[in-house]
């Protein structure tokens, strides 16, 4: 898959299953920080939307892999399988 | 000492759980450490990674009356109440007003909607789905004519609800009050927690491995009566019920503050309200549900509290034994308080290893954390607290000696009514409502809700952080409660944000999204449920939300009986406020249209086919929603602030005739004594009443029960007295059009309101309407009903 389609697969779900405005969501916004204001409750739906969509398990992954879209778009590439 | 009128006694106990399915049995595995949990044999575990439950066995529930039109909850919450009520020597009320019902639960009747969802939306499922069913068929099986009504706090509800029925007593309401709480093991809860990641794959340790929650179910209850009415029938006493103290978190909807002050605030309202010392606590039942971060806010908050008065206080978390049990937890953990302090004995949490123990001790300093084995202590008092979601804190005080409770302190004290708060299907604002009843706005369909909109949220100063992450119930909730604050002009801040609380009525509460998650799992199966949607199951996230967004700590509680709980979160409040617990309490009445909603009303044939008025004599009414936010303030506390007020409420009153809960016909009279009970809280007879806010909306079975009351009581005054019915704009909005009828009221009396559209019944019975003046209006009755036979009055004045 290419890389901009995961983005785009993971921002849509940010907007459709974590209630984010698209219009504010970028690539590389902060997701934890203050405008999304992600918590832990959130980070679990990414685990699982990422495990069910792309097949890698992001369970117990450093919190620096999910600071943006970026990140979790280079995490599920480099461990794809 | 407590004066003898305000003391309140346990006279009865029953309880159904995984470890018993009487007082009995469960008591001696309480002393003979017995754990409940199993591998669930009811629920599909495949792919789920904890498969561990504390499920109920028992072949017995069903042998009570149309067991058919029951969900489980209400059979284990009934047979719990029947042990109770044979326990304290009581049976069949015959429709006695001065005998309530207050249950709490979490999920209610989440098994009907499993059971609709998947085997053909049989029409009969709905009735049992709400929560509301089940204090509603636990009055109608003893006949408990008095205030009925049901506490959502999801896992403080249980605490809560005895908590309520002990204000209602000291409130003259009641004198005998059927309290506890209930709720069954099902998949939505089960999936839920698995998508937390909430539930220990190896059993629940409390402050132990803390690793997790294991899911129990069950019933607990606890007769509460006035020490009077227990005295002149001669009935055998446990305890006494002192204080109580409950609170908002404002932090986080699933998860407790970490430095549990919030919590210990609830505490120590439970204690100074009893009028006891720290030290008279020999034994804490904790919460403790085995997640690390709800055991770890406990220890801290015992710590903080207990100190150096009473460093060693005994604690344990009996969820070991029965699971957590949710909403039926509370009243559970009573049952164990009350056995436990009239037996001086201290309950165990297992199993602890030497090392284990070593590790608590390390991390509990000098508390006694009682472990593996029950044993003697003296006690004179003992405190329950639980936690949750939505940020709820709740303790009690369970004791031998009567205490120096407070209640009612601030009974002289006049209520005014200070800020209104509008989401409806005409708008999201005040103004916006006033709009449409100047252009004479009706419902567009036959089905019609509220939306809100991204400016509602710029106007309120709402960010994208917060507003993401709400339901639909808790964006109508945040929206109209914290525009109720802007209209008022009160700003939460950290000096008062204890001095305020919030009730939130609703007839539905998370019913729709309870469905919502019921879909996604039968679809994808127990462990693909959602962690971000799972909260909204809950039916006091909305208020949770609500105390969140505006940092309101004080006492928060969801009161859900059907459409009248938008006035009893009115009448509540008002009783919060005499008992000196808060200065400013907010009142809603919140429920939402979703699209199943609209579905449950047409199978159960009471939606109209098109827009239709009030008293048009139809079959079926329009289905609205809506959400009315009401501040209510003490008035010197208002008039300190300088706030503007609308009007003063000045009585509450209700009335029960019981029915099958999904009914109405048959209890037109308990109209009558709501509003005779309203009027006279208020010290106002029928002559002083200038116009009636009312609750007919099309539907002529409904509306016919109205017009012969309010025919009854005024006589021809009826025929020139303006009957306003919100209604005829909005539909049948359940709580929150009973909340918006008051709004009318205060705005009718403080003119806000010039004129609006109102109907007339003449002797013959026949109906006119013409537009009315708001001029000269003084005193307005709010009248509102529920499923089962229950009825709610409200009086607002102009004047106190």
């Amino acid at each position: 898959m290419a890389n901009e389609e995961m983005k785009n697969k993971l921002k849509s779900f940010f907007m459709s299953d974590l209630g984010v405005d698209g219009d504010v969501l970028q690539f590389d916004t902060p997701l934890f920080g203050e405008e999304i204001g992600l918590d832990s409750v959130d980070s679990l739906e990414i685990i699982s939307f990422v495990d069910s969509t792309f097949g890698v398990s992001m369970t117990g992954v450093a919190k620096e892999n999910f600071q943006s879209i970026d990140t979790i778009a280079a995490y599920i590439e480099s461990h794809k399988a | 000492m407590t004066p003898d009128e305000r003391r309140c006694v346990v006279t009865g106990l029953g309880v159904i759980c995984a470890v018993g399915n009487n007082v009995e049995e469960t008591w001696k595995s309480a002393l003979e450490s017995v754990s409940g949990i199993h591998k669930t044999t009811s629920l599909d575990t495949k792919n789920c990674y904890a498969d561990l439950a504390a499920e109920v066995k028992c072949d017995t529930l069903d042998q009570i009356d149309a067991p058919e039109e029951k969900d489980r909850v209400s059979k284990l919450c009934i047979k719990a109440a029947n042990e109770a009520l044979a326990d304290a020597g009581l049976s069949n009320f015959g429709d006695d007003q001065r005998v309530s019902v207050v249950i709490g639960s979490c999920v209610g009747g989440v098994l009907s909607i499993e059971q609709y969802h998947q085997h053909g939306r049989d029409a009969a499922e709905i009735a049992k789905m709400p929560i509301a069913s089940i204090a509603s068929q636990v009055a109608e099986t003893c006949g408990a004519g008095g205030i009925v009504t049901n506490v959502a706090n999801a896992c403080a509800a249980g605490t809560i609800s005895i908590a309520v029925a002990c204000d209602l007593i000291r409130a003259g309401k009641a004198d005998v009050v059927i309290a506890g709480g209930a709720d069954s093991f099902a998949s939505v809860p089960y999936s839920g927690f698995l998508s937390l990641h909430a539930l220990d794959e190896n059993g629940c340790s409390p402050f132990n491995r803390c690793n997790g929650i294991t899911l129990g179910e069950g019933a607990g209850i606890v007769i509460v009566e006035s020490y009077e009415h227990a005295q002149k029938r001669s009935a055998k006493t446990y305890c006494e019920v002192l204080g109580s103290g409950v609170t908002s978190d404002a932090n986080h909807i699933t998860a407790p503050r970490e430095d549990g002050v919030c919590l210990m605030e609830a505490i120590n309202r439970a204690v100074k309200n009893s009028g006891i010392d720290k030290s008279d606590i020999g034994y804490v039942n904790a919460h403790g549900t085995g997640t690390g971060k709800n055991d770890n806010a406990e220890i801290t908050a015992f710590k903080n509290f207990f100190g150096e008065d009473n460093a060693n206080v005994s604690v344990s978390s009996t969820k070991v034994m029965t699971g957590h049990c949710l909403g039926a937890a509370g009243a559970i953990e009573a049952v164990f308080s009350i056995k436990a302090l009239t037996t001086d004995t201290v309950l165990p949490t297992f199993p602890y290893t030497e090392e284990q123990s070593a590790a608590l001790k390390e991390k509990v300093g000098a508390l006694d954390f009682v472990q593996n084995k029950a044993r003697h202590k003296e006690l004179k008092c003992v405190l329950s607290n639980n936690v949750a979601f939505g940020g709820t804190n709740a303790a009690i005080v369970f004791s031998k000696v009567p205490g120096e409770v407070s209640a009612q302190s601030a009974k002289a004290k006049k209520i005014a009514v200070t800020g209104l708060g509008i989401v409806s299907p005409l708008g999201n604002s005040k103004a916006a409502y006033l709009d449409a009843v100047k252009a004479g706005k009706k419902p567009e369909s036959a089905s019609v809700h509220s939306t809100i909109a991204l400016e509602d949220y710029k106007e309120l100063g709402i960010k994208m952080a917060f507003y993401r992450k709400l339901d639909n119930l808790g964006q109508l909730q945040t929206v109209s409660g914290m525009r109720a604050l802007q209209d008022s002009a009160f700003q939460v801040t950290d000096d008062n944000a204890k001095d305020i609380g919030i009730i939130v009525g609703t007839s539905e509460g998370g019913l729709g999204a309870t469905y919502d998650f019921e879909e996604l799992i039968a679809e994808a199966g127990n462990a693909g449920g959602s962690a971000f949607k799972f909260p909204h199951t809950v039916y006091n996230a909305a208020g949770g939300y609500l105390s969140i967004c505006s940092g309101i700590k004080g006492y928060g509680v969801t009161i859900t009986t059907g459409p009248l709980s938008g006035l009893d979160s009115i009448g509540y409040s008002m009783n919060v406020i005499h008992d000196g617990q808060e200065k400013a309490m907010m009142a809603t009445g919140t429920d939402e249209n979703l699209p199943i909603i609209t579905e449950f009303a047409q199978k159960l044939g009471v939606a109209a086919g098109d827009v239709v008025a009030p008293f048009a004599e139809n079959e079926g009414f329009v289905v609205g929603d809506g959400s009315v936010s009401i501040m209510l303030e003490e008035e010197d506390y208002a008039k300190a602030r300088g706030a503007k007020v609308y009007c003063y409420a000045l009585g509450f009153g209700h009335g029960r005739k019981n029915v099958k809960f999904g009914k109405l016909a048959g209890s037109d009279e308990a109209l009558d004594k709501a509003i005779n009970d309203a009027l006279a809280d208020a010290g106002l007879s029928a002559a002083d009443i200038d116009a009636v806010c009312g609750f007919a909306n099309g539907c002529k079975r409904i509306d016919d029960i109205e017009k012969g009351a309010l025919k009854r009581v005024f006589g021809d005054k009826l025929a020139t007295m303006p009957l306003f019915e919100v209604k005829e704009r909005v539909g049948e909005g359940r709580a929150g059009s009973a909340a918006l009828a008051a709004a009318e009221a205060a705005m009718l009396l403080n003119g806000e309101l010039a004129s609006d559209n109102a109907y007339f019944i003449a002797g013959d019975g026949s109906v006119t309407s013409k537009a009315a003046d708001a001029a000269g209006l003084k005193k307005i009755l709010i009248i509102s009903f529920a499923a089962g036979g229950s009825y709610s009055a409200v009086v607002f004045g102009k004047n106190p």
